[in-house]
């Protein structure tokens, strides 16, 4: 499977009667955006602005960050099942524009965790997303709408905000094609390279949001998928999206995976990418040890790995999933580098593990994402919400987007950790 | 006008104190001005830009018998100064003098929210008892050692008062780096920015392994203690049976003030007044963010089974239910603090005279 993506820097947005592309200034018509995100009948009005570094603008009840992209040789085949006809992601040619995210609110969510990001001040200097122009859309729900199909349509209208300004740079010249082509059943291959295999935990339903998971894999949720195998170009081509709230993953982190991206860069040169086996983190254990075995055979018996790169999703139950995980591969000899988040900033690192197996022996710190950090900002405008919008904090303390000062947990702040591995961040004891 | 200099309170035992040997161990405090012994090196370390304005000198057995008691009698000699900063020690491998370093400097950063700098020994017992409340320098095991110990606070103390933003951290705190510092890490983790993604140090170090290379794993698998379960009562229906969960449940507006995460606390619920018979789910909240509550909330019978429990009793299978509910939020907290609890539910239990305890977890 051959994918490519042209990407295309984007210098400066600006608001115009046209959207379109020149120059690598990408210029914007609200009003045809707003009609197009408005043709979703679940939505009844939405609030479109365009932010830019510098801007004393704090944007809060992210649901999402979208990166624009679109397809340039197949039809309607965006996001398949959020957006685009069902087909499978990931190979043709894809246009990506850099240095532009959508920052998708629901400002009326009724979760308890919603990311926020500041344009100006610490907020910004820490996300990537804060050394970016933006836009940011915030859609209200319409009369008779469910709250979690609201979500869906929320996110789909971050989704369609990122086709619609990637189509709308057609022509643009490309600043980069980034070739991902790999063919992963050639176990017969004449490498001797190492083959390395990718476990990607992508789901945990421990949090879900009035019992009911997120969509996020081809239009569906995953919460009884058995573990399987993906090719890597689905997940950077649209067949993976991020979930609904942001704990230091969106749909911009999926789009920009680290460790698919890392285990390309080195393919043919110092291992061989034996693909990528995708599995949900489990509440009960005895399915957890069902998939977990099922997980390490397809790891092993057909992907023919020799090791394995295990990453894990926010939360500490599935901590205890990838550790299953990881030792069913061992077992079968197959060697693994395995993630974790310290989920404390006090005591050793080795307390902040939760599970204990000698052969466990390579655990690769992606980040201590409750670590927290206070944001001063004087805000002259707060989109996606209010200076009333509560700001979540695990403590029993109230604290609203307008204070002078909030104290956040690094994993609301869109854009500063990465669970997949594409942030240069490591947790070290002080 | 020049800038005023840093005002020092140093510490010191009566050994280096000049007060005398191991006959003059049981000295209470004696405060002298300026620096003394030890002391008048680290003026020299410390230069123009900071002034031994007094030291402190107490006996190694006076303050070792009860350090926490001793720290106390000793910050309120030292607080009359309002120094910038604390240097006690160093107090290389002597474990009484260790303690009492770190005792003092426990008790005058806590309430004068100043650097408190010492210096140890790897195997000096005041390195582990007090590593949390100081920042206690490496230092070889004797006084040989004394000048480039002195040296190495000294460094790390103006690093200390400058003020200066850490980019290397997300956090952007003051924190100086452990092994640049020489210092023993102070039970506190922080995100640090670093060349490589996780991505690429996670492939690096895995193409070592499977290669039989060295390799170092971010982080080393800890040492746990094994703890036997105790054998199983033999007669439920002669027992009192206590009811512990750590899923959160408490009555609406979280009186008192459980954290959702990290949370360092345990508290108790009479249950005949908590968990009535005709409960309402509005009465309750769940203080612990690791799991989607409506379950609960909807009956925490369904977390804290007082249902079942009363069933059981009425049928003569178990003999009571213990009235109070043991209630504490177990998410993502430190393994050495759920100890503690543990240690601390378990004394109050055993007053009661409670026979036997179901945990229920979420």
């Amino acid at each position: 499977m051959r994918l490519e993506i042209e990407s295309i820097d984007i210098k400066d947005i600006h608001v115009g009667s046209k959207t379109c592309a020149e120059d690598r200034v990408l210029q914007v018509n609200l009003k045809e955006l707003e009609e197009l995100i408005l043709k979703d009948s679940r939505i009844k009005s939405v609030d479109i602005n365009v932010v830019y570094p510098g801007d004393r603008v704090r944007i809060v009840n992210l649901l999402d960050v979208v990166q624009p992209r679109c397809k340039i040789d197949q039809f309607e085949a965006d996001f398949p099942g959020f957006v685009g006809r069902l087909r499978t992601a990931g190979s043709g040619r894809t246009r990506s524009l850099r240095g532009v995210a959508i920052l998708v609110s629901n400002p009326l969510t009724k979760r308890k965790y919603s990311a926020l990001l500041d344009m100006t001040g610490l907020g910004a200097e820490l996300s990537r997303y804060g050394k970016m122009k933006n836009i940011s859309i915030a859609p209200y729900i319409s009369d008779g709408t469910e709250e979690r199909d609201f979500e869906d349509a929320v996110k789909i209208a971050g989704l369609r905000t990122a086709i619609y300004l990637a189509l709308a740079a057609e022509g643009h010249p490309t600043d980069e094609v980034e070739v991902y082509d790999l063919d992963i059943p050639s176990l017969e291959g004449d490498s001797d390279l190492p083959r390395v295999a990718y476990y990607y935990q992508m789901y945990s339903p421990q949090h879900d949001h009035r019992g009911i998971s997120d969509p996020c894999f081809y239009g569906t949720d995953v919460r009884h998928l058995m573990p399987t195998i993906i090719h890597p170009n689905e997940v950077l081509d649209g067949g993976v999206v991020g979930h609904h709230t942001i704990r230091s993953l969106d749909t911009y982190t999926v789009q920009n995976h680290g460790v698919i991206k890392e285990l390309y860069r080195r393919h043919g040169k110092d291992l061989f990418f034996a693909g990528v086996v995708f599995g949900v983190a489990n509440i009960d254990p005895i399915i957890r040890k069902r998939k977990a075995l099922m997980a390490a055979n397809l790891i092993k018996n057909v992907l023919g790995a020799d090791g394995v790169v295990i990453t894990k999703i926010h939360g500490g139950m599935p901590h205890v999933d990838v550790a299953l995980v990881g030792e069913e591969c061992e077992k079968l000899g197959v060697k693994t580098s395995i993630y974790t988040q310290p989920l404390v900033s006090v005591g050793t690192l080795g307390d902040t593990l939760l599970f204990n197996n000698e052969a466990l022996d390579l655990i690769i710190t992606v980040g201590a994402t409750f670590e927290r950090v206070k944001l001063p900002l004087e805000a002259d405008r707060i989109l996606g919400g209010t200076a009333k919008t509560k700001v979540f904090l695990a403590d029993p303390v109230d604290q609203y987007a307008g204070d002078p000062v909030i104290e956040m947990e690094e994993m609301l702040i869109a854009g500063v950790h990465d669970h997949l591995g594409g942030a240069n961040i490591i947790v070290k004891e002080y | 006008m020049p800038k005023k200099n840093l005002t020092v309170v140093h510490y010191l035992n009566q050994f280096f104190g000049q007060v005398g040997a191991e006959d003059k161990a049981d000295v209470g405090f004696v405060v002298k001005d300026g620096p003394i012994g030890p002391g008048v090196a680290l003026q020299k370390e410390l230069g123009g830009r900071a002034e031994v304005i007094a030291t402190i000198i107490c006996g190694d057995n006076y303050f070792s018998k009860s350090p926490e008691e001793a720290g106390e009698e000793g910050l309120k000699l030292i607080e009359p100064y309002q120094p910038d900063l604390f240097f006690a020690g160093p107090a290389f491998e002597a474990g009484r003098y260790g303690v009492s370093c770190g005792a003092i400097c426990k008790a005058v950063g806590e309430k004068l929210a100043i650097p408190v700098i010492t210096g140890m020994s790897e195997e000096n017992p005041g390195v582990e008892m007090y590593r949390k409340n100081a920042f206690i320098c490496k230092t070889g095991i004797s006084a040989r050692d004394m000048v480039h110990s002195l040296q190495g606070m000294t460094k790390l103390a103006f690093k200390l008062v400058s003020g200066e933003r850490e980019m290397n951290l997300v956090s952007r705190e003051n924190l100086p780096k452990p092994h640049e510092y020489g210092y023993f890490h102070r039970l506190i983790l922080r995100n640090e920015y670093t060349e490589k993604t996780a991505a690429e140090r996670s492939v690096d170090k895995l193409l070592s392994k499977i290669k039989g290379e060295p390799f170092e794993s971010e982080v080393v698998l800890p040492n746990l203690e094994r703890v036997e379960p105790p054998p199983p009562i033999k007669d439920p229906s002669a027992c009192e049976i206590a009811l512990v969960s750590d899923g959160g449940l408490v009555p609406k507006g979280n009186p008192d003030g459980l954290s959702g995460r990290g949370n360092l606390r345990w508290t108790t619920y009479e249950i005949d007044d908590f968990l009535p018979e005709d409960f309402k789910s509005s009465d309750y909240e769940i203080a612990h963010t690791g799991y989607f509550p409506d379950e609960v909330l909807g009956n925490p019978s369904r977390l804290v089974p007082v249902d079942v429990m009363r069933d059981l009793v009425k049928e003569g299978k178990i003999g009571q239910l213990h009235p109070t509910f043991f209630c504490t939020s177990g998410n993502a907290t430190v393994s050495g603090r759920c100890a503690e609890m543990g240690d601390e539910i378990g004394a109050e239990m055993k007053k009661r005279d409670i026979h036997a305890v179901i945990f229920t977890s979420t």
